[in-house]
């Protein structure tokens, strides 16, 4: 340790500064990053199902009818967007995305709610989108089971209730009461923003960590380097630490923009956070500082970090629930530092959960760094032996 | 038109050379349709739940089986001494079924009882689709049990058109095609065209008696055929390993495709003319290939969903009115009166990107 900190060490941590000041690029890639996915990712992946088009058909046209298609349009989840005269031109408008919803009144509709009968309408949804479908579908459900609910109760259905069996041996009913922990607005950017923390640490660590490390082979001042009297080691942990402390600030500010723009809660620990997020970033480092040391030129480097990225970030858990991925693929997320990461950047700052909870996370996510960071300065040292 | 294909050529013997480069649009492509393809998606089943029966009468333990007999759902165990909250922080389960002391015999009085239902609401959407579940199920029981008889006055009959099993795969996999078919032709091309200017080749160029338009179509040309080989074992898959196959007329697909490969050519070939750094250009493909058609076309979340100070972005996004197409060639087969308009805006912004691009050429040729 006295060793390391010696001056050899220190000035060469300065050249390091000194380089990455003058690279504009490298300046760029730590600030603008952050910004643009946090904010791209964090607005625009909403799954909310809200707005969706709306069409119909009255063939009813009464204070009936009219009243359930208030009831569907007034939700937020559906937006009344046309009329149609017949079903052809329903089906036309849903094929071409005119509607993505439609609904149809038959003429006797009024009619079977006067007369105590039960009156059916139908509704079509563009299912393309299974995830919208399956909570379109419980909206519409729902909003029409209350709109029903309401005509028992305001008398127009008095006979209607009459014709009813009688309810002799019939048990109470269920009352499901659901509510929601933790994000009781259920703000999509909540989960977003952060799983983008996790792969931003990653993706953003490896691409400016192989750059550098690339950028000293293609300049071919690397045999100067070795000319010095620093001995490997310290070159390659030289280069480490001033990336790692850089990249440090860059997730303080991916914090604070998570905090100031989209108020996601800090119920736990800010240190805990923080120390995934530092752990995150060496292994990024530690990954692009193994990519570049198989390639001769940041052209390489980038075509093959094509190859890592993809899997790392698409079986993290990040943007998606994990339960998306097949059976068989869900193990692999424990092998992935984005997972772990997301686990506990959720866990602290939604759940204000600690360590207790967290220490298997904060272990694995240890192990890896350790494993990856080693894993390059061995490959290093062994190329520049 | 002989220079064209002499310069096609050209450019087809340089990617054959290039190992990393052939393997980037052959087998790249491929393992990003079956990587995100299947696990891209939001509608989500067979999620934990526990349950913590303070009843424990045979009404109470009816209600949890119908819970343990949905799909959707799984009941893992949990000792009720222990607060359900800390399953949620170990992630555990999705959510708690809590049945209070009494609950059954309520229900045999015929009160209305109260069940509670708490939902880790961290995953906004997975927390949605669990109470809809939920109570999907507890209207089934009750159904069954206490108010089948009651009717409801108004009937709802939901069809779901084009994807009726709900498979959130046949939704990602076409986008994920799409995502995968405009990113790694353009990356090739903008990479060939940054190296010209970076290794000053392009100066040769110059001197040759090949004409700037004759230039640009034949590297284009070249990379369209690239976007297109690259295409076919991806159809192979989604039709094998999505299930997807052409409903209706496909001819709007095949032309849309052609057009598509060309477009992103002329993109990746602009962006290299106008960045003549590899690197940089890589990183602006990137960005323009990637980040745009991923978040900003509807690839997995719906447009409407995106603010709308900057949901007319989209429109412009080329991929957007791709996956358009591709998803109807594949699910609604509404053929050409329903995606025109999206073939033509393809063609249309290949137009835009050559123009552009050989106005750039323009520019350097009078440098030089």
């Amino acid at each position: 340790m006295k060793r390391l900190f010696n001056h050899r060490f220190l000035a060469l941590i300065q050249k390091e500064f000194a380089q990455i000041r003058r690279d504009r690029r490298i300046a760029m890639s730590l600030i603008l990053p952050p910004v643009l996915q946090l904010m791209l990712f964090g607005f625009v992946l909403n799954s909310k199902v809200q707005n969706l088009r709306l069409g119909v058909i009255d063939e009813s046209r009464t204070p009936e009818s009219r009243e359930l298609i208030a009831r569907l349009s007034e939700s937020e989840s559906f937006r009344l967007t046309s009329y149609y005269l017949s079903p052809d031109a329903l089906t036309d408008a849903i094929t071409h995305g005119k509607a993505q919803a439609g609904l149809i009144v038959p003429y006797d509709y009024a009619r079977n709610l006067q007369r105590g009968r039960q009156a059916n309408v139908q509704f079509l949804l563009n299912a393309m989108d299974a995830n919208t479908a399956t909570i379109a579908r419980t909206y519409a459900q729902s909003v029409i089971a209350s709109y029903s609910a309401n005509l028992q109760s305001s008398g127009l259905h008095a006979e209607f209730s009459q014709i009813a069996v009688p309810d002799v041996g019939r048990r109470g009913r269920v009352d499901l009461q659901p509510s929601f922990l933790y994000n009781p607005g259920l703000v999509a950017s909540w989960f977003s923003v952060t799983g983008v923390l996790g792969l931003l640490c990653i993706l953003n660590g490896s691409l400016v960590a192989s750059a550098t490390m690339v950028k000293e082979r293609e300049a071919g001042t690397l045999e100067q380097l070795l000319m010095s009297p620093a001995d490997t080691s310290e070159i390659v942990l030289a280069k480490i630490v001033p990336l790692f402390l850089l990249l440090c600030m860059m997730a303080l500010f991916a914090i604070g923009i998570m905090r100031v723009v989209f108020h996601v809660p800090f119920h736990g620990s800010f240190m805990l956070v923080f120390a995934g997020a530092a752990l995150c970033l060496l292994s990024g480092i530690g990954i692009g500082t193994f990519i570049a040391t198989f390639t001769q030129s940041a052209e390489q480097a980038q075509l093959t970090s094509f190859f890592v990225n993809p899997p790392m970030s698409s079986l993290s858990g990040a943007l998606t629930p994990m339960e998306a991925m097949p059976h068989w693929m869900q193990p692999l997320a424990k092998f992935n530092p984005i997972y772990h990461f997301g686990v506990i950047c959720r866990a602290s700052m939604l759940k204000g959960s600690g360590i207790e909870t967290l220490w298997p996370n904060f272990l694995a996510l240890l192990v890896f760094t350790v494993i990856l960071v080693s894993l390059s300065v061995w490959r290093f040292r062994k190329q520049l032996g | 038109m002989r220079r064209i294909l002499a310069q096609t050529r050209k450019e087809l013997i340089q990617i054959l050379r290039d190992r990393l480069a052939l393997a980037l649009v052959l087998v790249l492509p491929v393992c990003i349709l079956l990587l995100l393809g299947s696990s891209i998606a939001l509608t989500v089943s067979h999620l934990p739940i526990i349950v913590q029966d303070f009843d424990d009468s045979s009404i109470s333990r009816e209600l949890v089986d119908v819970f343990r007999a949905s799909t959707s759902l799984y009941v893992t165990s949990w000792p009720t001494d222990r607060q359900p909250q800390d399953a949620f922080m170990t992630n555990k389960a999705r959510a708690a079924l809590i049945i209070p002391e009494h609950f059954g015999r309520d229900v045999l009085r015929k009160q209305s009882s109260p069940v509670q239902f708490l939902v880790d609401g961290s995953d906004s959407n997975t927390a949605s689709l669990v109470a809809g579940y939920a109570t999907a199920i507890v209207n089934a029981y009750n159904a069954i049990h206490s108010g089948a008889t009651s009717p409801q006055p108004v009937q709802a009959q939901i069809r779901l058109w084009y994807n009726p099993g709900l498979s959130s795969k046949k939704y990602s996999g076409p986008g994920v095609f799409v995502l995968a078919m405009s990113m790694f032709a353009p990356l090739l091309a903008s990479l060939a065209m940054a190296k010209e200017g970076e290794k000053k080749t392009i100066l040769q160029v110059y001197v040759s008696s090949i004409s700037a338009h004759e230039f640009l179509l034949g590297k284009i040309l070249a990379f369209t055929l690239v976007g297109l080989a690259e295409c076919v074992p991806l159809l192979v898959l989604l039709h094998f390993y999505f299930g997807l196959s052409f409903v209706g007329d496909p001819s709007s697909f095949f032309v849309a495709t052609v057009l598509y490969s060309f477009c992103v050519a002329a993109f990746g070939i602009m962006v290299g003319a106008a960045i003549p750094s590899r690197v940089a250009a890589m990183q602006m493909v990137a960005l323009g290939g990637f980040l745009l058609v991923f978040l900003l076309s509807g690839l997995i979340f719906p447009i409407d969903n995106i603010p709308i100070q900057i949901r007319w972005i989209s429109n412009l996004v080329w991929g957007k009115h791709y996956i358009y197409v591709v998803r109807d060639a594949f699910l609604q087969g509404g053929g050409w009166p329903s995606t025109w308009l999206e073939v033509l805006i393809i063609g249309f912004t290949g137009l835009v990107f050559y123009t552009l691009a050989w106005r750039t050429m323009r520019r350097m040729q009078v440098k030089a």
